[in-house]
């Protein structure tokens, strides 16, 4: 929709209000800054060009078979500066995109998937409800990857936690070392991370995180993670003798 | 007694074109204007920049105006209107009748171009729908290029310059029920040519294009339309406007954004109708009296299909630029040489034949 001057009349039945969307309204001016944090980021320019609203990303997009998601109006959204929209669809449709980039196919050379993952860093990095949300369910991912440098460790592979991955997934937990262990690989002989990880990339892993600010990212969506993580962290690296 | 001369009516982009190339291949031109002045609608209209490339229109017309005018080859009446056609092909007698009053003169010529243009759609005659003469800031094309000449935009209600402009593409133009069915051509550059300049000269506007299809063909596509969207930031919204109501001191535009598969209602400052092109009344009154066949919207047919654009149903009697159809000024000089050329052969091989 049009950005108009003044702000977006309650009247308007086309706008989903953000109550009934779920997620907390905002000043507009909150808004035009979260949206000008999306257009400051070096790589807004080679993602939005000139949207012909053609839509060929979203006949090649694979989440808007499933959901109402549609790269298309991400774009369009953006290029208009509607900020009531660019900041509804922070809050819903970007996390509803599998960042497959099926979207390049653009004819104008735009990046719509490229667009969502500006979308999504300025979300996590504001703390937005939709990015806490989006974020619950890999907090034990972030923590695995940003402890141990692997995503998914064997023994996270819990039957209660994958019912549907049928019988076999309670006998190989009970006896995951066993399992573990006929792995050819020695590496992989590990149940509590993904394969077996050297003290020295440990180290130089955390140092990344913290010099890069990666870490810092999580300390608006998961605090309590943030800090458990930065403890872990300095612990080892003053062990170390590193002062980071 | 046959004539080497060829006759160019309409001193516009087109009869211009057509009288020089007549020349410089050693014919004959008599070019006839109505107007007391050469250049046609862009001069009359006070054209600002040309489509695509938008340099300044008033200093390349004057040059084919001059080129025109300094060649030995063609004699130039202003002020002179068609009134009668006489004798046949090869020896054409018209009478031209000058447009203050009663002063009439005959002139023969071999062969005839017809250059005389089209006029913008007029939207108060047909439709009210957009309230052209009811809001002072609505206007058109024409009326935006002229303020855009004196590098002044501004909204006629109160001499401000406009935050927020729209156009409103196909005025006039693919609509039944005004009986104009066909495409102007030209509307869409123009409009996203004004919109960048609107754009570049009051940098703090958003300007708005609401359109049917964007028809941009051709390099036109890259040149204007591209620019205009990623460089100028001119908002391209697929969805007409349906009305306009007053709002305060500001105009509410009501329509559909389809894409995004909402009604809108969003308020402008100024509010520009992209009217097309019909036969102007030149166009009407000298296909009359030349009797050549003319379309259902009044242009001049070109009957020979599209390997032979410029021949009109009569022998001699050749056809160019809007006068036989919405044309862009490359359409139109190219038509125009076409023209001059088939002039200049057809009195050539007349010639030949008496020789023999």
């Amino acid at each position: 929709m049009i950005q108009t001057s003044a702000p977006r009349a309650e009247t308007d039945v086309y706008f989903k209000a953000p109550d009934v969307a779920g997620y907390a309204e905002v000043p507009h001016d909150e808004k035009v800054r979260l949206f000008e944090q999306v257009k400051a980021d070096f790589r807004f320019g080679d993602y939005l060009y000139g949207c012909y609203e053609c839509g060929i990303c979203v006949a090649a997009c694979p989440s808007a078979k499933f959901y109402d998601f549609s790269p298309r109006r991400v774009a369009q959204a953006a290029a208009r500066e509607d900020v009531d929209l660019v900041y509804q669809q922070m809050q819903e449709d970007i996390w509803e995109c599998s960042q497959c980039f099926s979207c390049l196919r653009c004819p104008r050379g735009n990046n719509p998937g490229g667009i969502i993952t500006i979308m999504r860093e300025v979300a996590v990095n504001n703390g937005l409800a939709s990015a806490k949300q989006a974020l619950v369910g890999y907090s034990r991912i972030i923590y695995k990857i940003m402890s141990t440098g692997t995503q998914v460790s064997p023994d996270m592979l819990r039957a209660d936690a994958f019912p549907d991955w049928g019988p076999e997934t309670a006998d190989v937990a009970d006896n995951l070392d066993l399992w573990r262990r006929a792995l050819p690989a020695e590496t992989m002989h590990t149940t509590s991370s993904g394969w077996s990880v050297a003290d020295k990339t440990l180290v130089e892993l955390y140092l990344i995180w913290l010099e890069t600010g990666a870490l810092d990212m999580i300390a608006e969506v998961d605090r309590g993670l943030h800090s458990i993580l930065l403890e872990l962290m300095e612990e080892r690296l003053e062990e170390e003798g590193i002062q980071p | 007694m046959s004539s080497d001369k060829v006759a160019v009516i309409g001193g516009g982009p087109g009869g211009l074109c057509a009288a020089r190339s007549v020349a410089e291949i050693g014919g004959e031109v008599l070019l006839i204007e109505q107007r007391d002045f050469l250049g046609g609608t862009p001069v009359a209209e006070n054209y600002a920049g040309l489509t695509p490339h938008g340099e300044p229109a008033q200093p390349q017309i004057q040059q084919m105006i001059e080129a025109v005018t300094a060649h030995p080859k063609v004699e130039v009446k202003l002020g002179a209107e068609l009134s009668a056609l006489a004798g046949g092909p090869g020896a054409f007698v018209l009478t031209l009748r000058g447009s203050k009053g009663a002063e009439t003169q005959t002139v023969e010529c071999g062969a005839i171009i017809i250059a005389t243009g089209f006029s913008h759609f007029d939207p108060g005659r047909a439709t009210q729908m957009y309230g052209y003469f009811e809001f002072p800031d609505v206007i058109t094309q024409a009326d935006l290029e002229a303020m855009l000449s004196a590098h002044s935009v501004i909204r006629p209600s109160n001499g401000q310059a406009p935050e927020r402009v729209c156009f409103i593409q196909c005025v006039g133009s693919r609509d039944r029920q005004i009986g104009n069915e066909y495409c102007s051509k030209v509307c869409c550059a123009v409009a996203s040519k004004e919109a960048i300049e609107i754009r570049q000269l009051l940098p703090d506007s958003k300007v708005f294009i609401f359109y049917i299809d964007m028809r941009m063909y051709g390099f036109w596509e890259n040149e204007i339309y591209w620019p205009a969207q990623e460089q100028h930031h001119v908002q391209y919204v697929k969805g007409l406007i349906t009305e306009i109501l007053p709002r305060g001191d500001r105009l509410l535009v009501r329509g559909e954004d389809t894409t995004m598969g909402r009604p809108m209602e969003v308020p402008m400052d100024l509010v520009v109708l992209s009217v097309g092109m019909e036969p102007s009344r030149g166009t009407r009154e000298v296909a009359k009296l030349l009797g050549v066949k003319q379309d259902k919207y009044g242009f001049i047919e070109a009957v020979c299909g599209p390997l032979d654009p410029v021949g009109t149903d009569r022998e001699a009697i050749f056809v160019c630029g809007a006068a036989f159809g919405p044309a862009d000024l490359e359409d139109t000089v190219s038509s125009a040489a076409s023209a001059a050329v088939r002039a200049v052969g057809y009195l050539r091989s007349l010639s030949a034949a008496a020789a023999n």
